[in-house]
């Protein structure tokens, strides 16, 4: 064996030895992994919508977007932005027999044609920051209307643009309020020990989120009703431009990132996918302040209808979390204050003797005595307060404590 | 919720009482779910917010002590020690866990130094940055520079605030799959929720908390980054210095015979800075402000002499020296006030690109916009607050034209 080693070493092309150690290297394995950045990246391109990523330079920006392509069987195409002209965004003119008559035309670069062709497919704009600012502006019109010269790019085609952090670019280029507000930003950062383990020969197979055919009306539905009340009780929300310094360039809300918003609400739901990578979405679109104000009302629309809860106490679930609790509470205090009936009265303490049994009994104290102030003289003090006596005495004990901190 | 030998009435009791005592802090109070243990010494929490609480220490501990306890915890949790710990770590390639204790000491000092008093009484051995002769008021991560274990920490090696406060995990922790804990995203909100309370009642809320409040989602960006970022897109934006000319054809002229196709030339960008030196600003803060813009108008492609400086005496004596060496030219003094400096920058023989002008902000602005691009940098004034003898002096703010970057 050794000499056969030895002959096979000594005949083989050396570069046919490189290519053997190449492919060893490449011989690496996958494991499932949830992967947040890559689900929310795969929701927002489903929904057709731009995303920007803004990650350093060689984080894995363009493996993320290899694996997208293999996940949603499209063929990827990637365009440098730093190396081309304006020119080949916008068409290179040819001129024909007859300009006067038959014009110029712009013809599109072979890239575009091919992508047309197919109908389809993955095109991914690398290094937008580094590119010099008149081919970023031809490049947006890419991004934005689909054209690319002649050419307009067939539905089935997807865009996603990559950028460097301002701090880490070059050219410190950098997006303005009205393009900012047309991407999805996506904020690319890379997991230490993803890396690790990669380089050992592991990398992680992300569980990409499927939509169920079956959810998609009640998504359309539930998306609707989460953006537009949100909107109808904070007007102010609905279109603010960025400010401060820190904030440009930023995805900030308008009409137009609320719309995308809605839609990746819809998608998100539509796909089962946790709050965590909707989070990343919609603070991705409508900016960080907007999106977190979203979410806190899609809690507050998964908790419990006051009436429903007043009408039958009985079979009344209250959420686990004291601060949610507690806002179902108040909430079932403010609908026996805002119709005060005996009997709507009776079932809202027998709900604070549930969350007394089932919780913590401090958060029961301020509802209590809301709902105590809240009796008409006729009213029999029901039997169920007698169960409430250790929120009194909790609530006693810190009224002390408050009395002797302030003599 | 596990009932057997815990007084529950005392830690809701000071829980409701913190509570009270911090209204903003409500939201998130509640929002712990208390596990009883009995490897804490007092109370800890986990980056899950769970609430860890020794039976033994809720005895003997004073209601009011208790409520102190309660809002030092969630204090830790809702100022991220546990993610800045794990960020300061990997940053610094620190491990195992005697600099976590570090950690959870200087998250501790952090706290401590203004969460106690107005109904919080101060529980018995804390950690406080006179402890370790520190001086207060400073950010965890300030601390960690300052002081080493040592024999002024052995006091403190019991402390143990969970991995909530220096994001070691310990092995009595329920960890991420435990029940009743909160997601990065559920923590997100109640962390919203109250930095919204705070910011719409500002008037009762320390001011510690208030600057918790304002970064808590919008971490402050180092002005040298911004002021940058600034400069270098009003440099390098279409139309500045930089257009299509026939004078030369485009490279791609030889394969379209009979088109003249316009090539793009672009002429190094000027720059014009005005230094408005009446503010208390340090030499050294106003010189790195200058030379950063020379080395963006540098990077883009101008030359030194494209950058003139133009300044008010006072400052003359720094700018010069700085200027000479960087081989800018300092044009004239005088200008006390910035519109002179506006008028004379376009008048000049070569109108510039771009202005920057560094200033605190007290001067009269141009009612119209200049022909070119302008960024401010604004350096803060030490008397930000309402001035008594004049309540209703209000400072000009910078015209909406303008990119504005504070400074400092």
């Amino acid at each position: 064996m050794p000499s056969a080693t030895k002959s096979a070493f000594e005949t083989a092309p050396p570069l046919d030895v490189a290519a053997d150690l190449l492919a060893l290297l490449h011989d690496t394995t996958t494991e499932q992994r949830a992967d947040s950045q890559l689900e929310a990246l795969t929701l927002a391109v489903s929904a057709d919508l731009p995303v920007l990523l803004w990650g350093e330079p060689g984080i894995g920006k363009t493996a993320a977007l290899n694996q997208l392509a293999g996940a949603l069987a499209l063929p990827l195409t990637t365009v440098i932005a730093s190396v081309h002209e304006p020119s080949d965004f916008s068409g290179l003119p040819v001129v024909g027999d007859d300009p006067a008559t038959q014009g110029v035309p712009m013809a599109p670069p072979d890239w575009a044609v091919r992508l047309v062709r197919a109908g389809h497919g993955l095109l991914f704009l690398d290094e937008l920051s580094t590119a010099p600012p008149a081919v970023q502006a031809a490049l947006l019109r890419v991004v934005l209307e689909r054209r690319v010269g002649a050419l307009r790019l067939p539905p089935g085609v997807r865009i996603v643009a990559a950028a460097n952090p301002r701090s880490s670019a070059a050219d410190g280029w950098e997006l303005s309020p009205p393009l900012a507000n047309r991407f999805v930003h996506l904020q690319w950062t890379y997991d230490h020990e993803v890396v690790v383990r990669g380089l050992g020969g592991t990398w992680p197979k992300a569980a990409l989120p499927r939509l169920d055919p079956h959810r998609l009306p009640d998504a359309v539905a539930f998306a609707r009703r989460a953006v537009c009340g949100l909107l109808t009780a904070r007007p102010r929300l609905v279109h603010q431009l960025p400010s401060s310094e820190a904030r440009r360039g930023g995805a900030w809300p308008s009409p137009r990132s609320w719309d995308m918003a809605l839609r990746l609400i819809a998608f998100a739901t539509a796909a089962g996918t946790s709050r965590g990578v909707l989070s990343m979405l919609v603070r991705g679109t409508v900016g960080d302040g907007p999106g977190l104000e979203l979410l806190a009302s899609l809690d507050r629309m998964d908790l419990p209808d006051p009436e429903a809860l007043l009408a039958d106490p009985a079979s009344a679930v209250l959420p686990e979390r004291g601060d949610l609790r507690q806002t179902v509470l108040d909430g079932v205090v403010q609908a026996v204050r805002k119709r005060p009936e005996l009997s709507r009265w009776n079932a809202a303490w027998a709900l604070l003797v549930l969350a007394l049994e089932t919780g913590a009994p401090d958060l029961v104290v301020v509802p209590a005595a809301t709902l105590a102030a809240l009796r008409r003289d006729d009213w029999q003090v029901p039997a169920a307060i007698e169960q409430l006596a250790g929120a009194v005495s909790v609530s006693q004990r810190a009224d002390r404590v408050g009395a002797g901190a302030r003599p | 919720m596990t009932t057997t030998t815990m007084d529950e009435e005392k830690l809701f009791a000071a829980r409701l009482h913190a509570a009270r005592s911090r209204p903003y802090l409500a939201t998130a109070l509640f929002a712990l779910h208390t596990v009883e243990s009995r490897r804490v010494p007092t109370m800890a929490v986990d980056r899950h917010w769970r609430c860890y609480v020794s039976p033994a220490f809720v005895d003997r501990t004073p209601v009011e002590e208790l409520a102190g306890a309660w809002v030092h915890e969630v204090s830790h949790l809702l100022r991220d020690h546990h993610g800045r710990s794990d960020r300061f770590a990997a940053k610094h390639e620190l491990t195992g866990p005697a600099e976590r204790l570090r950690m959870n000491i200087a998250a501790d000092l952090e706290i401590n130094d203004d969460i106690f008093g107005d109904g919080l009484a101060r529980p018995d051995g804390v950690v406080e940055p006179s402890m370790l002769s520190l001086s207060e008021g400073k950010l965890m991560e300030e601390y960690l520079r300052e002081f080493r274990l040592g024999p002024c920490t052995d006091a403190f090696a019991w402390l143990d605030c969970g991995s909530g406060a220096d994001g070691l995990d310990r092995e009595w922790e329920l960890g991420p799959d435990g029940a009743h804990g909160l997601s990065d995203e559920e923590r997100d909100t109640v962390r919203f929720r109250v930095a919204q309370g705070i910011n719409a009642s500002p008037g009762t809320v320390p001011r510690a908390w208030k600057r918790w409040a304002e970064e808590a989602f919008h971490p402050p960006q180092p002005w040298r980054e911004l002021l940058g970022a600034a400069v270098r897109s009003a440099v390098s934006s279409p139309g500045v210095g930089e257009d299509y000319t026939y004078g030369r054809p485009s490279r791609r002229s030889t394969s379209l015979p009979g088109v003249v196709m316009p090539s793009l030339r672009r002429r190094p960008p000027r720059v014009f800075v005005i230094v408005d030196t009446s503010a208390s600003v340090s030499d050294a803060e106003l010189g790195s402000a200058i030379l950063e813009i020379a080395a963006i108008v540098r990077t883009t492609g101008g030359r030194r002499d494209l950058v003139s400086v133009l300044s008010c005496d006072a400052a003359a004596h720094v700018t010069q020296p700085l200027c000479r060496a960087e081989g800018i030219p300092l044009v004239g003094g005088g200008g006390t006030d910035l519109r002179a400096g506006f008028v004379k920058a376009v008048r000049g023989s070569h109108r510039p690109d771009v202005i920057v002008a560094l200033t605190d902000g007290h001067t009269p602005w141009p009612d119209a916009k200049p022909s070119c691009r302008t960024v401010v940098g604004l350096f803060p004034r030490p008397s930000a607050s309402p001035d008594e003898n004049d309540p209703d002096y209000e400072p000009v703010l910078p015209p909406a034209w303008a990119r504005v970057v504070g400074i400092g």
